[in-house]
């Protein structure tokens, strides 16, 4: 038990650990356990207080909230998770690249071009630019893509200049390291070695970095679904659950509003312990930077 | 310092260029002719090439920017919507106002009580008050923003009569009536900076108390108030950078703050623009939003350089 709470540094980062874990777990698991279908229309049993047969009572539609938290949830991680996915892949290579060819053109080439993207409100970005592109699905290659696609690509794109700059740092330290050297002495290639051995040393920052860009990224999801830019409906998540639930504020359907707000809070405080844990455990320098958005 | 100045302010100027630029460029690569936008879906092939023709559309992208900056500089015009045939700069203008008082009161506010409760919670740490500083620091990154707007409305707004629901009313309703109408929406937007920055203000100040330099400082007798100063210019540092972004991504809270509370700010005009399909007003309204971000950083690292001269020196 204490080496696992060390692990994730601390009983703080245990708790989100396992907190995420339930909340993938309950992504994952959505269709068997959500008691009804999220898009069931009932209007008989329209505007239902949570009872017994809706734990958290029921929409406008006669839709079962707790079915649609729980379906909201797969949303808002598929979108987070799969954004810092490119982050990660782009920012790493590009650090990585940046860092271990140091000294050259292409350092200073990546490394401007990487500050003019931070040079970019997130948000904002995110919100006009789906706004822009349309928020209807689009179709590559045969295969069709709802709206929430956009806004993670552009998401991940927009991790990107962070996520490498912390890979940068790492791999120009590490560039210089006597392993490298050594390494070079055995005549290994350089492209190899900055895989197989500087990658590996700089993953830790990475990942710490990373979890808290998944906190954010259920924040910035639920936002843009709010103003209707995101997950599209009929299809729930949990910023376009409480777009509905905006109509119902005066005439005290409270459980519309407080129901998904109550999971993205929690998703996002157990992102960020576990985020906090492990960057006491694998990040002790604090390279990974306290996040805004 | 002036070197630093300049070189800063040329870098942002070059950021500037590149992400303008971009974004340039993305609103033009829409597959769908404004031309179809504007005139329906109807049109045939030959009014949809005049329309393109009339608005400079089907010249290279380069140029059309080149054009584009010239106004922006000559005339200070960011461009001319196709659906209202006007400048969008004034529509722009006059929204901005409110989405400006709401941030900058938020800022000022978030700023000033986060750098209270940081330095408190680090000086007394491990009390009661830093234990509550750290909870709601974690709490506040956590709750969304527009979230909490929606129970605070429904708490204090419905079911109490302590602050009007939504909206902003003019000063002209009255000082008492305008500060009333804004305490909930910059409230909600400036409780995720609050919580951001008294959390940076906090470690930021534990590490630079935990310095050699410090020790030395308090042995030579010096008033404690006056360490306290010396420390606050070294642990601010981070803090001041942190928050010249926090100014800028405001913005784009502030954006779903005012859609939550129903004020006309900046939010919906991009809204309705985004809706009408007005990509110019869009890309104005993003311009500006940019602009402001790229120049909030510049501000803060410029703070940086004077809170602490070493930052000058190394950088310039």
């Amino acid at each position: 038990m204490r080496r696992l709470t060390a692990l994730f540094g601390g009983g703080g980062g245990l708790i989100g650990a396992i907190l995420v874990m339930l909340i993938v777990a309950d992504g994952l698991a959505a269709p068997w356990i959500a008691p009804y279908d999220p898009l069931a229309v009932d209007m008989t049993a329209s505007l239902v207080e949570p009872g017994p047969n809706h734990l958290f009572g029921t929409d406008q539609a006669g839709r079962d909230v707790l079915s649609r938290v729980i379906w909201g949830g797969r949303a808002s991680l598929e979108v987070s998770t799969l954004a810092v996915v490119i982050g990660c892949t782009g920012g790493v290579a590009l650090g990585l690249l940046a860092g271990f060819f140091n000294g050259g053109w292409l350092e200073q080439l990546l490394m401007r071009v990487l500050d003019a993207m931070a040079a970019i409100p997130l948000l904002i970005w995110a919100i006009a630019l789906v706004g822009i592109l349309g928020v209807g699905p689009f179709t590559i290659a045969g295969i069709t893509f709802g709206n929430e696609v956009k806004l993670l690509s552009l998401l991940g794109v927009l991790y990107i200049p962070t996520l490498a700059r912390i890979t940068y740092a790492c791999a120009l330290a590490e560039s210089r390291a006597n392993y490298v050297g050594a390494r070079r002495l055995q005549g290994v290639g350089s492209l190899r070695i900055m895989i197989s051995d500087v990658l590996p040393n700089c993953l830790s920052p990475v990942i710490v970095q990373a979890t808290l860009l998944l906190a954010i990224g259920i924040i910035i999801e639920a936002s843009v679904s709010f103003v209707g830019l995101g997950v599209q409906p009929p299809q729930p998540s949990w910023g376009n659950m409480l777009a509905d639930a905006r109509n119902y504020l005066f005439s005290g359907e409270w459980w519309l509003s407080v129901f998904p707000g109550a999971a993205i809070s929690l998703s996002v405080v157990a992102f960020n312990l576990l985020g906090d844990g492990l960057r006491d455990a694998l990040d002790p320098r604090h390279t990974a930077q306290a996040l805004t958005a | 310092m002036l070197g630093l100045l300049l070189r800063r302010a040329g870098f942002s100027l070059l950021s500037l260029v590149l992400v303008t630029s971009c974004l340039f460029v993305l609103t033009r690569a829409i597959p769908d002719s404004p031309g179809r936008i504007v005139l329906g879906t109807d049109v045939t092939q030959l009014q949809l090439t005049q329309f393109e023709h009339d608005h400079g559309l089907d010249r290279p992208v380069v140029v059309q920017y080149g054009d584009w900056v010239r106004g922006l500089i000559l005339h200070g015009n960011l461009g001319t919507s196709f659906i209202t045939g006007r400048p969008v700069g004034p529509d722009i203008a006059a929204t901005l106002p409110v989405t400006l008082e709401l941030v900058v009161v938020a800022f000022v506010f978030s700023c000033a009580l986060s750098v209270l409760a940081g330095t408190l919670s680090a000086l007394l740490r491990d009390t009661v008050l830093d234990y509550g500083v750290r909870l709601i620091a974690v709490l506040g990154v956590s709750v969304p923003g527009f979230w909490l707007a929606l129970v605070l409305i429904m708490a204090l707004a419905v079911d109490r009569d302590w602050f009007p629901p939504g909206g902003v009313e003019p000063w002209s309703a009255g000082v008492s009536e305008h500060l009333d109408s804004i305490v909930l929406p910059t409230f909600c937007l400036a409780i995720f900076y609050m919580a951001v920055l008294s959390r940076m203000t906090r470690s930021s100040m534990l590490e630079v108390l935990g310095q050699d330099y410090m020790r030395t400082a308090r042995a030579t007798g010096i008033a404690p108030w006056r360490v306290l100063i010396y420390a606050l210019r070294n642990a601010l540092v981070p803090v001041v950078t942190v928050a010249g972004m926090s100014f800028g991504y405001m913005f784009g809270w502030a954006l779903i703050i005012e859609s939550v509370f129903n004020i006309s700010g900046l939010s919906r005009a991009l809204l309705t623009a985004i809706q009408q399909r007005d990509f110019v007003l869009v890309q104005g309204v993003v311009m500006v939003f940019t602009f402001i971000f790229i120049l909030a950083n510049l501000v803060a690292d410029l703070t940086n350089a004077w809170l602490n001269p070493r930052i000058a020196a190394v950088r310039a």
